[in-house]
């Protein structure tokens, strides 16, 4: 295997938790549910998933578990911003907050400090039969493990069911309209809950995914901004399942750009490097907002009796 | 004409002052029972994972007035913990959410250590001044860069100040382990600043005079929020942009100001930090302050005369986390949860508090 090669294959694998993440934002966003919790549910369910891992055997099922924990917290962003009609950033930040703290203290209260972290078994590569066996393309896309395939489904899935479906013609009416669509009998406090709610899960599975592929145990660096970088991907994907899939091969792009630089010697100080993905973001969002577009009532909750 | 502009004119003040009491006493409740919901709910979480409550909110209530250590180191945390809030709310009185105080305070704070090395033989008149006025500036362009960004090119201001953080951390990593590397300290830390550049200490144990600093510009913060024609505009844009425009406010001008504002006080923090705090320059000192700063100002509702008081309570419950975790063994973390329910709760009983008052009228 040549270095392209395996470079590639690692930014596929890289993909994944901005796909995910990104994903699950995008589809809370187009019923206009904003998260900003992204990075806390990440954390979340990174430590969950992980300890669920360690000590249920498993990483399905830690998986599984991490996914319904990012579900509840994504139930209630959604409960309390459609039924009380609380402010999506406040609420989004105090999840944010509590998922951040959560975390970590789970990971205390059933490791403790130790020198010496247990591991748990990483995702193992599943070979596609014959595809896999294609020079270049079958390793890059089809030697690698359940959830980059997973990864793609869902956005597969997500581009079908927004773009071909009634489902999804009435999903995207509550994000852009809510008084329209409403007004067709549509449930806007329903369809946002359940958006979020599916978000949120997410999410989480894209901090599950972070010790089940890279390190094997939980950290609290671990998430490393991918939950704020995923916010930024769903702006330049412009909310659309299909550009946030193209959009997060640059992310992962430049992660692994910065970490090989780093490894291979460059001379350039690694603090420099490091800035990249963040920085590299800042600049693409400069011109991407020209032409991305946003659902008109991200962020805004629907009152019935208000005029607009 | 007239006919319709006197009924308001009679029946307001009277409707107000009557509302204003209740309103108070509403405030007050809700607070006291945010709070009190928070302490159970965590109460019981702390009993389940099975240790005492009671010793455990005892070190987390007290131990900032057990002894004069205690308090010190509360009153030296509240300094950038309070700052930070401003930073915070200031933005946000004009609807803007600035999560970058992290950034902008260690780049204000490299700012300043910056100075302190470079002149670290200039007398106290010059250098001390400096150092804190570098920092304010540093802090204030690094938010600059977000607002331009949000002005110009539409970038989400959210995502904009956040992805500085992660800059600015690369930033003092560099600055602390390449510029002004101390090889013997271990950490990535520089060099210790001149003399010259440090805050005048007063009392036993001593306490930085960086604290009368950020007293003075919380109270000069209530009065320009209050009083003057910029923090009236900076209110009039948060609460109804579209108002503002047509009255001839230039909200695209406020929204960037306001931010620069908010970076500048973080800078500010960051200054303070290194002058008073520290002495030098350390990789990590931004600790959590960010975190609690929106916290702190999400829970005092972006009140400017109510933010140094919940700043002291927050900083009073994180003195507590550590001595919870040492004589305790719950894990520090507990606090922030604490925290955030307080905040949950508190915005739950304007729900029930909004029900309570249409069902009685």
């Amino acid at each position: 295997m040549n270095e392209a090669t395996s470079f590639l294959q690692l930014v596929v694998t890289a993909m994944v938790p901005f796909i995910l993440a990104a994903q699950g934002t995008m589809i809370a966003g187009r019923a206009g549910v904003f998260n900003v919790a992204q990075e806390g549910l990440m954390m979340l369910g990174a430590s969950v998933g992980f300890l669920v891992s360690l000590k249920m055997g498993g990483n399905l099922v830690g998986l599984l578990v991490a996914a319904l924990v990012g579900a509840a917290f994504g139930w209630f962003l959604g409960w309390v911003t459609t039924r009380f009609r609380l402010d999506q950033f406040v609420i989004g930040l105090a999840l944010f907050f509590a998922a951040t703290g959560i975390a970590s203290l789970l990971y205390k209260v059933v490791i403790g400090v130790t020198l010496k972290p247990p591991l748990i078994d990483t995702l193992p590569d599943l070979e596609i039969p014959l595809l896999s066996s294609i020079p270049v393309v079958g390793t890059v896309l089809f030697t690698q493990d359940v959830m980059v395939y997973f990864a793609f489904l869902v956005s597969g899935l997500l581009y079908w069911m927004l773009y071909r479906t009634n489902l999804g013609l009435k999903l995207r009416s509550v994000g852009e309209n809510p008084k329209a669509a409403d007004s067709l009998g549509v449930s806007v406090a329903r369809t946002r809950i359940w958006c979020s709610t599916a978000g949120g899960a997410l999410m989480a599975l894209a901090g599950a995914y972070l010790p089940m592929t890279y390190t094997g145990t939980y950290t609290e660096g671990i998430v490393a901004g991918r939950g704020w970088l995923a916010i930024a991907l769903a702006f330049f994907g412009g909310w659309r399942p299909q550009y946030i899939l193209a959009g997060s091969a640059f992310f992962a792009g430049m992660e692994v750009l910065a970490l090989r630089v780093q490894v291979g010697g460059v001379d350039i100080p690694h603090q420099f490097i490091s800035m990249l993905p963040y920085a590299a973001t800042l600049l693409v969002m400069m011109f991407a907002l020209r032409w991305a577009s946003v659902p008109a009532f991200l962020g805004r909750n629907y009152d019935r009796e208000s005029r607009h | 004409m007239t006919t319709t502009a006197t009924p308001p004119t009679t029946t307001a003040p009277a409707k107000p002052a009557g509302r204003r009491g209740t309103d108070l006493s509403w405030t007050v409740l809700s607070y006291a029972l945010a709070v009190l919901l928070a302490f159970v709910v965590s109460g019981i979480v702390i009993a389940a994972l099975g240790h005492s409550p009671v010793d455990a909110f005892r070190a987390i209530l007290t131990t900032s007035f057990k002894s004069s250590f205690g308090f010190v180191e509360t009153v030296q945390k509240w300094v950038p913990l309070v700052l930070l809030t401003l930073a915070f709310t200031i933005p946000l009185a004009a609807g803007k959410y600035n999560i970058g105080g992290e950034g902008q305070l260690l780049v204000g704070a490299t700012a300043a250590a910056a100075v302190g090395i470079i002149l670290k033989d200039a007398p106290m008149v010059v250098l001390l001044p400096l150092v804190l006025l570098v920092g304010v500036l540093a802090g204030g362009v690094y938010a600059w860069i977000a607002a331009w960004l949000m002005d110009r090119f539409g970038v989400n201001e959210i995502l904009s100040t956040v992805l500085l953080n992660f800059v600015s951390f690369g930033i003092v990593d560099y600055v602390a382990s390449e510029v002004w590397s101390d090889p013997a300290a271990g950490h990535p830390t520089t060099v210790p600043i001149g003399d010259g550049g440090l805050l005048p200490l007063v009392g036993t144990p001593p306490m930085h005079t960086g604290v009368v600093l950020a007293v003075l510009v919380c109270a000069a913060t209530v009065v320009v929020m209050r009083r003057t024609v910029p923090g009236f505009e900076l209110r009039a844009v948060g609460t109804n942009p579209r108002a503002a425009q047509v009255h001839g406010v230039r909200i695209g001008r406020v929204a960037v100001g306001s931010l620069v504002v908010g970076g500048a006080l973080a800078g500010f923090a960051g200054a303070i930090e290194v002058a008073g705090v520290h002495g030098k320059l350390i990789e990590g000192m931004q600790s959590n302050y960010l975190l609690l700063g929106i916290i702190i100002g999400l829970i005092a509702r972006g009140n400017a005369l109510a933010v140094p008081f919940v700043a002291f309570g927050i900083a009073v419950l994180e003195v507590g986390a550590s001595a919870m975790q040492r004589t305790a063994d719950v894990p520090s973390e507990m606090v922030l949860i604490v925290e955030a329910l307080i905040l949950l709760f508190l915005l739950f009983s304007d729900v029930v508090g909004t029900r309570l008052r249409r069902s009685s009228r």
